[in-house]
């Protein structure tokens, strides 16, 4: 049962290594888990996750897997009020270590106790305390709380967890998940991955090394040597193109929210922003509402952003198939002879590191998609959600 | 003595929370605490400690942290005055190694608990550099040959605002937990600890107010559980009544931080 557990956790995508897996069952041979399945959960997923993004796939997987057990070890509130009795402890704690030493070489059969347990929880009607047959506290059965018995099936606890069902019922972390779309704050921290602190780029060493001079000296006998080093900074420079047709206005909230994300990472070496009206064609707009005339051309943005600009178009692939392979361009300006698709062309090989967001992207593989799927075969395309939008960062920073 | 981490009578931990404290000192691994800013993140160190009666040392990470700093810092330019002025023992090292926060807490002679508070804001390697050091409790001071280990493996709570994604390798070691955003009975019950005389009226109604705020959509900041308690403290010492809290929110400048948000607050509580 407990590697079909961790198969279906990697199937559902949770990472989890072998050594965090060894690490859960450390815990389960210590006895932390103390028999209960809630218990069990809370402890998987405190050693197996370990990003609240992932705390959601967790929660299904372990739907999937301990479903079935549900039923038989779900304990009535009402059973834990009767067992929860912290105030006695310090009695029963004589009581117990009394017991401890005349059992301690005692054989116990964990299934048989497991059975009896089930068995009895069925019939138990009332509360019992210190018997030796019924459920109950401080007694000698194999079962119940603060009892004096080894090994046997504890029942809740001072602290009676919620069950570990209706936690994962409710999915709560769903929110979590890291392939919902996403809001500015996590925008900005997925624009924080394109940093490139350049100390290992190839500029001059400008900047006192302050450390390695004070050692260097030092290690001299006081004479004075300097070092110098490269300064770091963000080599970075970003240039963001953004769709603004007609069919990109639901999501135009999610692009101001883009948009500001990338001007409040202040931390690239140069920004450039333009708009383009389904497709990018002779000319982009320095605007979002594309007005005739208010535009430079491509040709100039070609001449003046070099090609260590980093890409980022954004839009929904969702034009007309003749929208990007007409010679005669829309109808918000000139195409000067070339097809869409041919400047984009042109800008996948001016450009050396280019992707594609796209908001409503189909998942898959979409025939009838017809511009999308071209596209998709030019630019390396993502999903406009912290997932994609990370692995298009990763994809923008990457040789491969 | 007891070994067990639970609630405090100054700091309210959920089940799962205390779960995963007692977990971590059981496996003797470190554990990791995320969550939003001012859900309690650095007080349940303080906690523990005073939980499980052990000294708490915390280690601060600032932007500029190196790891090794935490080891330990070989003072060389207090070497190099002594040396100037002829200072009796500049032969001897050691006298200018100073241990840091890691380094004390493996050379304390009880078992302490360790916070290292914010680690996120490092440099992104800066966990990577501590892999080592967190699993065999050790480290090698080059300068004397001396290897400092740790006589009573501390206990090590790390907390991280995720302001950067912690490497894997690291992950891998710590036990992780999310503090969630206090559902309304937890929340209550977190500022009557602060709070014990809080008039129930006014506590509903500032809890109301409170959580309308978090609910509004565009809301730049959500205020945070410490932000609430301020704020009915704040309430409490200018005798507001209840009833004057939904209409004229008084004092939302303890809540709501900036500009925008206030304008959007008066607008969608009426």
């Amino acid at each position: 049962m407990f590697i079909k557990f961790f198969e279906t956790l990697r199937e559902k995508g949770l990472n989890v290594t072998l050594g965090e897996w060894l690490d859960l069952q450390k815990a389960l041979e210590m006895g932390l888990i103390e028999s209960s399945l809630t218990q069990f959960y809370y402890v998987a997923r405190m050693i197996l996750v370990k990003s609240e993004t992932d705390y959601d796939k967790f929660d299904m997987a372990f739907e999937e897997c301990f479903k079935a057990t549900q039923r038989e070890t779900e304990v009535g509130a009402e059973m834990l009020r009767w067992l929860d009795k912290s105030d006695m402890l310090e009695l029963a704690h004589e009581e117990a270590r009394d017991h401890l030493n005349k059992m301690e070489e005692a054989q116990i059969d964990k299934e048989d106790v497991e059975q009896k347990f089930k068995d009895r929880l069925k019939d138990q009607d009332s509360e019992h305390n210190g018997g030796s047959f019924w459920i109950g506290t401080m007694g000698k059965t194999s079962f119940g709380n603060m009892g004096g018995n080894v090994g046997g099936v504890r029942v809740g606890g001072a602290t009676g967890y919620q069950s570990a069902f209706s936690v994962v019922g409710a999915r709560r972390f769903r929110d979590f998940r890291d392939d919902r779309v996403l809001d500015n704050r996590q925008f900005q921290l997925a624009f924080r991955k394109l940093r490139q602190f350049s100390s290992k780029l190839d500029i001059p060493e400008t900047e006192l090394d302050i450390n390695s001079t004070v050692d260097k000296t030092c290690n001299n006998g006081g004479c004075l040597q300097i070092v110098m080093q490269k300064p770091r900074k963000n080599a970075v420079k970003l240039l963001l193109l953004m769709d603004s047709g007609g069919t990109m206005i639901p999501f135009s909230a999610l692009l101001n929210d883009l948009f500001q994300a990338v001007h409040k990472s202040n931390h690239y070496k140069d920004v450039k922003t333009y708009y383009f009206h389904n497709c990018i064609y002779s000319h982009v707009y320095k605007t979002p509402e594309c007005d005739y005339g208010d535009w430079v051309e491509t040709e100039w943005m070609f001449r003046n952003l070099d090609s260590d600009y980093k890409v980022i178009i954004v839009g929904d692939a969702a034009m007309a198939p003749e929208e990007l392979w007409s010679k005669d361009g829309n109808y918000r300006g000139p195409n000067d002879g070339l097809t869409g698709y041919e400047w984009l062309s042109l800008i996948k090989k001016k450009y050396k590191k280019v992707v594609w967001l796209n908001p409503k992207m189909a998942p898959g593989h979409a025939p009838w998609r017809e511009a999308e799927t071209a596209i998709k075969e030019m630019f390396p395309m993502f999903k406009l959600t912290v997932d994609g939008l990370n692995r298009a960062m990763t994809k923008l920073m990457t040789n491969k | 003595m007891n070994n067990e981490f639970s609630s405090t009578q100054e700091y309210v931990a959920s089940e799962e929370l205390m779960a995963s404290v007692n977990i971590a000192i059981a496996l003797k691994k470190p554990l990791l605490i995320k969550g939003e800013p001012g859900t309690g993140k650095t007080m349940l160190a303080e906690a523990v400690a005073k939980a499980l009666s052990k000294k708490l040392i915390i280690w601060n990470i600032k932007s500029t942290t190196k790891a090794q700093d935490g080891l330990y810092v070989y003072d060389t330019i207090q070497r190099l005055y002594d040396g100037q002025f002829g200072e009796e023992g500049v032969d001897d090292i050691a006298r200018y190694i100073k241990l840091g926060k890691l380094g004390e807490a493996f050379d304390s002679d009880e078992q302490v608990v360790l916070l290292i508070d914010e680690i996120d804001k490092a440099d992104l390697e800066f966990p990577n550099d501590l892999l080592w050091e967190l699993d065999q409790m050790e480290f090698y001071i080059n300068e004397t040959k001396r290897t400092v280990k740790a006589k009573h493996r501390p206990i090590v709570i790390i907390t991280s605002n995720a302001e950067k994604e912690l490497p894997d390798a690291f992950l891998r070691r710590c036990i992780f937990h999310y503090i969630e955003f206090p559902s309304r009975e937890l929340m209550e019950e977190i500022v009557k600890v602060h709070h014990p005389n809080v008039e129930q009226n006014l506590l509903q109604n500032a809890m109301d107010v409170f959580y309308a705020i978090r609910g509004i959509r565009d809301i730049r900041k959500k205020p945070s559980t410490s932000e609430l308690i301020d704020w009915v403290n704040a309430l409490q010492i200018g005798g507001i009544s209840a009833d004057r809290i939904k209409e004229a929110l008084p004092f939302i400048g303890v809540v709501v931080k900036k500009d925008e948000d206030l304008e959007l607050a008066k607008h969608e509580t009426y």
